[in-house]
């Protein structure tokens, strides 16, 4: 009982802790670019601003798909808090993928019709890295249970080195970061406004924003787990990962999805996640 | 009382066939049709209950079966050869002709002092598998008497084929209730033969050019398959002494090294699957079938035909569990996956859709019957069990939306909400169950990759296969439910259809079937399929590997997790519909075309030049540069068929 209720808490403090990060990227993001940069609690402000808006939409599926979107970000988070399977975190955190893509397309709009179809070659790179992450995972614990990640005595980082940047490349694509942000990207001047999104807007972009705060965090918690052992090995780890992000975000240009889906995802990721499941089932 | 629900399930529906055939009253159709199709279903069920049992059934209206059967066997092959004389085929009669030859020696030489074998010995699996057979192909046929009324009113029929049609669709059940039911080899296989039949009949039931064609294409696959069947039944007759599958499989387990010509006949089964479940390369047989009325495409995809390979491979598994060959098949149900998901991307005809998708699924139920061991036969099963109920419900509904609409290729399905609200939502929720979970089919795969994570052999690119083809599978799915709500209004309001109230009944139930068996998954899992795998394990003396079949999801914590995904997503969808019906009228917008949006009736576009309307056009991507069927088919042949060189080959 006493774990679902952290878990329920732990789920409904992530949107501070995700916004916080989103602040810190959009300050670091500045810094990198001489600018002074927003407050930190700038997201926080977009959001109280966005859901004060009236609502607008072009028609009820859109507003249905941005709840759904949300829910099962939270849904996952919540498997992630309490310690739960693996394999069903994945399949919920497709169901909000999937309907991030429903919404986009249930709008007769080119820029969020190629928005989605270019959400869903996103999908493509990063699923199967993620699922083979995944397994690397129950290789060493012997089980999919994130629990039993935890009575392991050494970090997981030593024994899934390259799983690790699998995962890496995995986190940089399913959070469209640069080079992998072309189906919506934060920056203004991409051909498609903002892809996925464009046709959202008020309280609605509010949810969708939300649940991606909700998406950073059990990102960067899946990154955590590698180094469960300690908790400044979590912190470090979280936090590299997090710059690493932000810094490939600042200094590569987004390219195509040829090169994303062949070289990138299946040449680099999946061989590196390969490699490192091929060497734990050898060891 | 096993012999009455025996002869509801097996003879019934032969007799059923043979009397629409010869009344050809459509009244009386309309009548027997739901009524048998209940009796069936009823037996079934009865059959299900009572659990696994033993049935001589030594005489069949006085006389003997094995006799009857060895005749009707030489009878059909007989038929066929006819059949491929008729269609100037060298290639059905002659392989047609081999059969007649090894069932010849088969009866005559090496079966002529045999031992009588026990005709009926269902277990758990073949039980599940009749309950699926006549309660999903049940509804299905259903579905056929609304459906094949517009269906002949659109082809100006001066005579109805209605008679011919239902006969051949309840020969086709009895058929398959019969392979899956009994125990003798050479029973099986005349019940293999007339499911070959009947989808060749059916598949060519309209006449035209393409559907001969096809349907052409389909016998001599399939034809194919049954020559290796007979091979393989040669082979078994002459090792073991026996074509009792029981008798096959408890001697087959009980050796210690599997000698290859032990195991050669098995492979030759397993070519015979492949045939039947439609496997690269035959895929192409499965493909073209999609030319027949939408029933058939149904039965064929769901509850039959493509079934009846798997559930002989499932049968089989035992006897070459632990060996390379169980590997390779293995590695080619997960390369069939793969490259069909891919081909599926490519496609935007809805029909072409679920046919690549039924393969691949095939292909992930092979993939784990090549695992062979408890938790991926349990996976193997709710697979089958979740597929054709879903798979079932989604080709009835394309086959509505395309008496409606037209057409049957996706794009023109945009905005289908609008004009048929339920069947589009109906399709939709079809998709889900496919797709996401909480769902039978994704428990199914959940099982599937957890239990080739444990598996011993040639874990990683079995996995790496997976993978990548669930993200295809995404892929196709996703944007499919998509354009089916798609819409420029905020609220749509319904027209009133002119839809059969035969249709709507089995589009509605089949949709409760699925969402209801997806709830009580756990119970499914626990009750019915666990005790089926653990009952053929427990049988036959095989080892299980350290992991007990559904164990993570049959305990405490993994019902309640998949109850309390059930709940939350209710309860979830339930208030996201809420707050989408309150948004206002007055809160509806154009979509975003930078400042430029205009509407035209139905269609959303801009003002362009000289304040020209410009609607604007929207497509999928299919990738057709990188997956069409013609980039992509013949790698996928050649990879195939050096697969199936190796299987066979690798044993000789």
């Amino acid at each position: 009982m006493l774990s679902i209720l952290g878990a329920l808490g732990g789920v409904i403090l992530a949107p501070l802790a995700g916004g916080l990060l989103s602040g810190v990227d959009r300050r670091l993001t500045a810094r990198l670019q001489s600018r002074m940069g927003p407050p930190l609690l700038q997201p926080f402000f977009d959001i109280f601003k966005l859901f004060g808006k009236a609502p607008q939409a072009t028609n009820a599926w859109l507003v249905f798909s941005a709840y759904i979107y949300l829910l099962a970000s939270a849904f996952a988070l919540f498997i992630f808090f309490m310690g739960g399977d693996l394999l069903l975190l994945f399949f919920v955190l497709t169901i909000g993928a999937v309907f991030q893509v429903v919404g986009a397309i249930c709008v007769p709009s080119p820029f969020s019709q190629i928005g989605a179809q270019r959400e869903l070659m996103l999908m493509v790179a990063y699923e199967p890295i993620l699922i083979l992450v995944f397994v690397g995972f129950a290789m060493c614990t012997g089980s999919f249970s994130i629990a039993d990640v935890f009575k392991l005595n050494t970090p997981l980082l030593l024994k899934m080195p390259l799983l690790f940047l699998a995962l890496g490349y995995a986190l940089t694509i399913k959070l469209r970061k640069s080079p992998f942000d072309f189906s919506a990207s934060h920056h203004g001047h991409q051909e498609l406004v903002r892809g996925v999104q464009t046709e959202y807007s008020g309280p609605f972009l509010a949810l969708i924003e939300i649940g991606h705060w909700l998406d950073l965090v059990l990102i960067l918690g899946l990154c955590a787990l590698f180094w469960h052992t300690s908790v400044i090995g979590m912190v470090l780890l979280v936090a590299a990962s997090l710059f690493t992000e932000i810094l490939i975000d600042n200094i590569t240009a987004r390219l195509t999805w040829q090169w994303m889906v062949q070289k990138q995802s299946l040449l680099v990721g999946m061989g590196l996640a390969l490699v490192n499941l091929l060497w734990l089932y050898v060891a | 009382m096993m012999n009455f629900l025996v002869f509801c399930c097996v003879v019934l529906p032969f007799i059923v066939g043979l009397t629409l055939y010869c009344v050809q009253n459509s009244s009386l159709r309309a009548m027997l049709v739901p009524t048998a199709v209940v009796v069936m279903a009823l037996a079934a069920i009865g059959l299900g209950a009572g659990g696994p049992f033993h049935m001589e059934a030594s005489q069949l209206f006085g006389l003997p079966t094995d006799a009857v059967f060895t005749l009707l066997d030489f009878l059909l092959l007989l038929y066929i050869l006819v059949l491929g004389w008729n269609l100037r085929s060298r290639l059905v009669m002659g392989m047609t002709a081999l059969q007649l030859i090894g069932m010849a020696y088969l009866k005559s030489v090496l079966m002529a002092h045999d031992i009588p074998v026990t005709g009926f010995a269902p277990d758990g699996l073949s039980l599940i598998m009749v309950i699926i057979i006549c309660v999903v192909g049940g509804l299905i046929t259903i579905y056929g008497l609304g459906y094949m009324d517009l269906h002949e009113e659109h082809l100006h029929l001066r005579t109805s084929r209605q008679p011919r049609f239902f006969a051949i669709i309840f020969c086709f059940l009895g058929a398959m209730n019969g392979l899956v039911l009994c125990n003798n080899m050479s029973w099986m296989f005349f019940f293999w033969e007339v499911t070959t039949l009947c989808s060749f009949f059916l598949i060519g039931h309209d006449g035209t050019e393409e559907a001969s064609k096809n349907a052409f294409r389909a016998l001599w696959m399939n034809v194919l398959g049954g020559l290796a069947f007979v091979s393989a039944m040669l082979f078994i007759q002459k090792s073991m002494g026996t074509l009792s599958t029981e008798v096959i499989l408890q001697k087959m387990a009980a050796l210690d090294i599997k000698s290859t010509a032990m195991l050669l006949p098995f492979a030759f089964l397993c070519l015979a699957a492949f045939t039947k479940s439609a496997q690269v390369p035959f895929e192409s047989w499965l493909c073209g079938a999609m030319v027949a009325p939408t029933p058939v495409s149904a039965l064929l995809h769901s509850a039959t035909m493509v079934k009846a390979g798997t559930y002989l491979l499932l049968r089989m598994a035992p006897a070459f569990a632990g060996t390379t060959m169980s590997t390779i098949v293995a590695l080619f149900g997960a390369f069939t996956f793969v490259g069909t998901c891919m081909l599926a991307v490519s496609q935007s005809n809805a029909k072409k859709i679920l046919a690549y998708s039924t393969i691949a699924n095939l292909g992930l139920i092979i993939t784990c019957v090549g695992i062979n061991t408890a938790a991926s036969m349990v996976a193997a099963t709710m697979i089958i069990v979740y597929h054709s109920v879903s798979k079932g419900l989604l080709f009835m509904c394309v086959g509505t939306i395309e008496q409606r609409i037209g057409s049957r290729d996706i794009e023109d399905m945009r905005g289908l909400y609008g004009v048929m609200p339920r069947t589009a939502t109906i399709t939709a929720i079809g998709i889900f169950t496919m797709l996401l979970p909480p769902f039978g089919m994704l428990i199914g795969k959940w099982m599937a990759i957890e239990a080739i994570a444990r598996a011993a052999q040639a874990m990683t690119p079995i996995l790496f296969f997976i993978a990548l083809g669930s993200a295809f599978t995404v892929f196709f799915w996703a944007r499919w439910a998509g354009i089916l709500i798609s819409s420029p209004s905020l609220y749509e309001y319904p027209v009133k259809g002119f839809q059969k109230p035969t249709v709507i009944f089995s589009l509605r139930m089949l949709c409760c079937v699925a969402l209801l068996f997806s709830f009580i998954s756990p119970v499914v899992l626990k009750d019915f399929v666990g005790p089926s795998v653990e009952g053929v394990y427990a049988r036959f003396n095989l080892r299980v590997e350290g992991f007990i079949p559904g164990a993570n999801f049959t305990s405490v914590e993994g019902y309640s997790w998949i109850y309390l995904l059930f709940i939350m997503l209710a309860l979830g969808v339930w208030f996201a519909w809420r707050m989408s019906r309150k948004v206002p009228e007055k809160a509806h917008a154009l979509p975003y075309f930078s400042g430029l949006a205009a509407r035209e009736g139905d269609e959303v576009g801009f003002r362009g030049p000289m304040n020209v309307f410009e609607p604007a056009r929207v497509s999928n991507y299919y990738l057709t540069q990188y997956f069409g069927e013609e980039k992509v088919t013949h790698a996928i042949d050649v990879i195939s068929i050096a697969f199936l060189i190796v299987l066979v080959g690798g044993l000789l």
